[in-house]
């Protein structure tokens, strides 16, 4: 399955900014010391409702996965997942390059930039998971 | 209090591939039916509740559509799949403490285009993708399959749930829908079949997928004294609960693994004074193979994690130990969210089954689930009156 051209809105310039510099910017609460997704718009420990951006280091392991199949047999299968970040927040993700997916694989963050609309993250095994 | 509520009428407009109404007509034929077969009139309601599906119609103007007057309840529901099962407590409660007396609940779509696949109608594709919900799409969860695929396969991950399980689910609700003249899908299927239909998203295959439906199912309730001056014997609501689990998207998650049918069936039994040994029948909400394996655990009708070991014992088929799904469910039957465990419910404790008709139907156990695994109702419904419940 082909990756959609991605466009900005109003609440999305801080995570696409990092992006496009290869960073992966999520939401933090300094005063609870709690991360977030980057779609996250209040904390539920506190109850602020502005969260400030902070940078991820781009860690993950791997929680869950599906392998998305299109009625198109030329449409080559997607593998998609729900990741852990190193800080501890969940993000719906894409991998690329894993091929024996398991529960706890180490993961990190990598960098597409598209020719046409705004850059995306993927997420790949380390060198310490072999695959 | 009185002698609580009960569901006095059903309804049902013809199911799947029908086109050239909308979704308001279909509900107001729904709910006439409901009407006529409790024997009453329109001008007997004095409640509507409205729920819809993908297609954000009908609201409370269904009201103004039937012509109704002097409502003293009117509301449109909403909590996905797990609406139906809302609206009956919703409207028993009414009836009980005197808010209302006679009450239509009513879910109508028409998701369905001609020459549209049936998945197109719940499929996300766009040529330019917004925001964060436009990244998760973009990125290739472009229907509510993938979600779900990665709550099976975590559930499979942790607990060794295999795709040979979850076929036992969908051979055993296609085993029922070959008795119901309403099933869309009647064929019989083999755990073969279901092994190899195409993948949808691995571990979901297409058999375990529920259909897409237009249509609209209705039901009335009232008091359970009224009832039983009714045309149809009186389908007694006992119990029912709600459970909103709010899985964090984060560390230490539950996601996958348990769900909302833990808080929901509790609540449920405990008011009806009865515990899962008990419960003779159960209808599933059944959106995926996979919500009736975990369902079924949260129940307590096993331990965490053997869903898939009981559910291949062969215990949900006809002439197992725990008749599910017994109409077909939305896998072979038909998808009007949760009305359809809810209908095949009335219908089982009716005693009007024809042959799929189960022996014992004291204690029904009806489930609701809606967005992903997000929301859950339980309904326990049965032929007799709380009081008549012997021992």
């Amino acid at each position: 399955m082909d990756i959609g051209v991605l466009r900005r809105d109003g609440r999305t310039d801080p995570f696409f900014d990092g992006t496009a510099r290869d960073e992966l910017m999520i939401k933090r609460c300094e005063p609870c010391d709690r991360w977030f997704g980057p779609d996250a718009t209040g904390c539920p420990g506190c109850g602020a409702d502005e969260l400030g951006w902070a940078r991820a280091c781009g860690d993950a392991s791997l929680v869950t996965w599906t392998i998305t199949h299109g009625r198109d047999p030329d449409d080559e299968p997607a593998v998609l997942a729900l990741v852990e970040l190193a800080e501890g927040p969940w993000l719906h993700a894409r991998l690329d390059g894993v091929t024996g997916p398991r529960e706890g694989l180490a993961l990190v963050a990598r960098f597409v930039h598209p020719a046409e609309g705004e850059a995306y993250l993927l997420f790949s095994g380390t060198r310490r998971s072999p695959q | 209090m009185g002698s609580g509520a009960a569901i006095a009428g059903l309804g049902m407009t013809e199911l799947g591939r029908v086109y050239g109404s909308s979704p308001r007509r279909l509900a107001a034929d729904a709910v006439r039916a409901a009407v006529a077969d409790a024997g009453l009139t329109l001008a007997d309601l004095d409640g509507l509740l409205v729920s819809h599906g993908m297609g954000g119609s009908p609201g409370i103007e269904l009201a103004e559509t039937l012509g109704l007057r002097d409502l003293r309840l009117l509301s449109l529901m909403s909590a996905f799949g797990a609406t139906a099962g809302a609206m009956v407590a919703h409207a028993a409660m009414s009836i009980m403490n005197g808010a209302a007396t006679t009450v239509a609940c009513v879910f109508a779509d028409a998701p369905l285009q001609p020459k549209q696949s049936a998945g197109a109608a719940y499929h996300r594709n766009a040529k330019e993708y917004y925001g964060f919900g436009g990244m998760t799409a973009a990125l290739g969860f472009r229907s509510i399959n993938a979600f779900y695929a990665l709550a099976a396969q975590r559930h499979m991950a942790r607990y060794g749930t295999t795709s040979e399980q979850l076929g036992a689910i969908a051979v055993s609700t296609r085993q029922w829908a070959s008795m119901n003249p309403l099933a869309q899908l009647r064929d019989p299927i083999t755990l073969a079949d279901h092994q190899n239909s195409r993948w949808v998203a691995e571990p979901l295959h297409l058999l375990d997928c529920c259909l897409v439906s237009n249509g609209a199912i209705a039901v009335i309730v009232t008091s359970a004294d009224r009832a039983r001056d009714l045309a149809r014997p009186p389908v007694h609501v006992l119990g029912w609960g709600q459970g909103h689990p709010g899985h964090r998207k984060e560390r230490g998650s539950e996601f996958g693994l348990t769900t909302g049918a833990l808080a929901s069936g509790q609540i449920a039994m405990k008011m009806a004074g009865v515990t899962v040994g008990d419960i003779d029948v159960c209808q599933l909400y059944d959106c995926y193979t996979y919500t009736v394996l975990v369902t079924l655990e949260d129940y307590g009708f096993c331990a965490k994690g053997e869903g898939g070991a009981f559910a291949a014992t062969g215990a949900l088929a006809p002439g197992g130990a725990l008749p599910t799904n017994t109409g077909g469910g939305q896998l072979s039957a038909y998808y009007m969210w949760g009305m359809t465990p809810l209908s095949e419910a009335v219908v089982q404790a009716r005693g009007a089954g024809g042959d799929r008709q189960v022996a014992r139907n004291d204690v029904i156990l009806v489930s609701g689930n809606g967005g992903i695994l997000d929301h859950h109702s339980s309904l326990i419904l049965s032929p007799h009156a709380p009081s008549s419940q012997g021992a």
